[in-house]
């Protein structure tokens, strides 16, 4: 009954196309201003498989956890983009999942204010399925100096990678960090610095996934994803701002 | 008409600020032991309701003048925590106590300003460089009760591990497991240990300042060797036994174990946020949402473990 109803709401979404002006479920002022920003005038629908985890309040605004998992889309997937409604640099990663990778990433984000934190699934028949969820925040997480600028081991760590693999049922996982300030640029004197792409590679060379990151992602980085074979052997390449480039075995 | 309007609207906000109920604390000193007073808090996180009031402070009436333990989150409560004092003795108060650096413990300092107020070394500096935003914190999530409230340093480093005053004698013990110093006193004349927040009971445990769980975890066990008739918590009401240490060794090792268990099999910290809490601490107070600010405190370090 429930995916009749959705299905419905897809169709009828998509005859109407950018017109099918469903209200934000979310209430966020911003919707409407995002909706161009990041997807145009392009098809859309508010869809319950593209899930947003956050926590209710971001305890520490330079740090906050999210999940971004639209394994339910697995497949059928161009790209997700990201962004926080209420952040003044409001992009936060697009993510373009090869299919034998599971669409679902982790990792800690940026936020100077409470906020609409979106997902937004570009599928192949060209409609974006936008999830999402509100994070309650006391803010100034943008406008924080990064830990990392009021001491200097980034500067001799910079880029230093750790990984590991966990072994799931199917497949399995990959969590990675890398040393990297990350800076946003809108903190008075410190210029913007931070990891504009994150590619992970097979043993082949093939990409399995590319992210591209904006200055909200938290400094020095822990992204998680998940893998459908455990039998290949991985690799990931990344690049900064700066030209800096890091590449490390998973 | 616009005028009328605005005299409409001006009206309206007279008759609202006229029906507005002043905020206040109400403070009711409960008597717990011979000469000795507590103050107790709500089980609740701030909230602009209870005008940050979740902590227990608390004074002890010497001969020789009134100890006073904690100040409270507010200029307000501090005042308030004054008048409940001077209600209760005329003995002039001869010394304040700060346990520790976290807001709901000092911000009252203002209304003893004119009082020897003193603190563990490292606490003294912790208020001094974290202070300013931990009031301005307050401000934003209790609003209004702060009004007027700005940090006040502690006079003086606690210099003594005892101090006697008429006939009590105060042990004054330094910890480290909940904020990186933490001041626990013991009356030995009442046997009244005012434990401070290196014991929450009935109500989650924080730990936005732990050093980590395994060095409050041994302090607490150290903590046990201590004689004592009634322990008054941080948070959470009085106890006259060991149940209090009993739990915090229990939630301490409990979440000890679930963040190296969540590394070891390379859980994100959402996920982490979402594992249930033990049902052993179904009666504890607030332990859903300190537990997620737990997972964000601690789990990076955990997870460095595991890479």
């Amino acid at each position: 009954m429930k995916l009749k109803y959705a299905a419905a709401l897809l169709a009828a979404s998509i005859s109407l196309g950018a017109q099918a002006s469903q209200s934000d479920p979310l209430e966020s002022p911003l919707w409407d201003y995002m909706r161009q920003l990041f997807i145009g005038d392009a098809p859309y629908v508010f869809d319950d498989k593209v899930s947003v985890d956050v926590p209710e309040f971001a305890e520490d605004p330079t740090q906050v956890p999210i999940t971004v998992n639209a394994s339910a889309l697995s497949g059928n997937i161009q790209k997700i983009v990201t962004w926080a409604d209420l952040n003044p640099i409001q992009h936060i990663f697009t993510y373009y999942p090869h299919p034998d990778i599971v669409p679902r990433v982790s990792l800690r984000i940026k936020v100077q204010q409470g906020s609409a934190v979106r997902a937004a699934v570009l599928t192949k028949d060209g409609v974006w399925h936008i999830g999402g969820s509100y994070l309650d925040a006391a803010g100034g997480g943008c406008t924080t100096a990064s830990v990392g600028n009021a001491n200097p081991y980034w500067e001799s760590h910079l880029g230093e990678t750790k990984s590991r693999f966990f072994p799931r049922e199917e497949g399995g996982r990959y969590k990675f960090k890398i040393v990297h300030p990350m800076d946003t640029g809108l903190v008075d004197a410190i210029p913007e610095f931070y990891i504009e792409q994150v590619v992970v590679k097979s043993e082949s060379g093939q990409d399995l996934a590319k992210m591209e990151l904006s200055q909200p992602v938290s400094e020095n980085p822990v992204i998680t994803f998940d893998v459908r074979n455990k039998q290949s052997k991985y690799s990931v390449w990344m690049r900064d701002n700066g030209g800096n480039e890091f590449e490390t075995a998973l | 008409m616009f005028k009328k309007i605005a005299v409409a609207i001006s009206l309206l906000f007279l008759i609202g600020a006229a029906h507005a109920s002043p905020l206040s604390y109400n403070l009711k000193a409960e008597k717990v032991a011979e000469n000795t007073w507590v103050f107790q808090g709500k089980l609740e996180d701030f909230s602009n309701r209870n005008g940050g009031n979740i902590v227990n402070t608390g004074f002890v009436v010497t001969e020789e003048g009134v100890v006073v333990i904690d100040t409270g989150p507010s200029l307000r409560y501090g005042q308030a925590m004054r008048k409940a004092i001077e209600s209760v003795t005329d003995k002039p108060i001869k010394v304040v106590f700060n346990t520790h650096h976290h807001p709901d413990h000092f911000l009252g300092n203002q209304a003893f300003s004119d009082v020897d107020i003193q603190a563990l070394p490292e606490t003294g500096k912790q208020i001094a460089m974290h202070g300013n935003a931990f009031a301005e914190n307050m401000y934003r999530l209790v609003g209004d009760w702060m009004r007027s409230t700005e940090v006040y340093l502690p006079s003086r480093p606690i210099e003594s591990d005892h101090l006697k005053l008429g006939s009590h004698s105060f042990k004054l013990m330094s910890y480290t497991g909940h904020s990186g110093s933490d001041l626990v006193i013991l009356d030995e004349k009442t046997g009244v240990l005012f434990a401070a927040d290196m014991i929450f009971f009935q109500r989650a445990l924080t730990t936005p300042h732990t050093p980590g769980l395994h060095v409050w975890l041994d302090e607490i066990t150290k903590m046990r060797d201590i004689e004592f008739s009634l322990l008054v918590p941080g948070h959470g009401p009085l106890v006259e036994d060991a149940r209090a240490f009993d739990q915090m060794s229990a939630y301490l090792a409990w979440l000890d174990e679930v963040l190296t268990e969540s590394a070891k099999e390379g859980l994100s910290m959402t996920e982490v946020m979402k594992l249930p809490v033990k049902p052993e601490f179904k009666e504890v107070a607030l332990k859903r949402r300190e537990f997620m600010r737990s997972v964000v405190h601690l789990y990076p370090k955990y997870e460095e473990k595991y890479f």
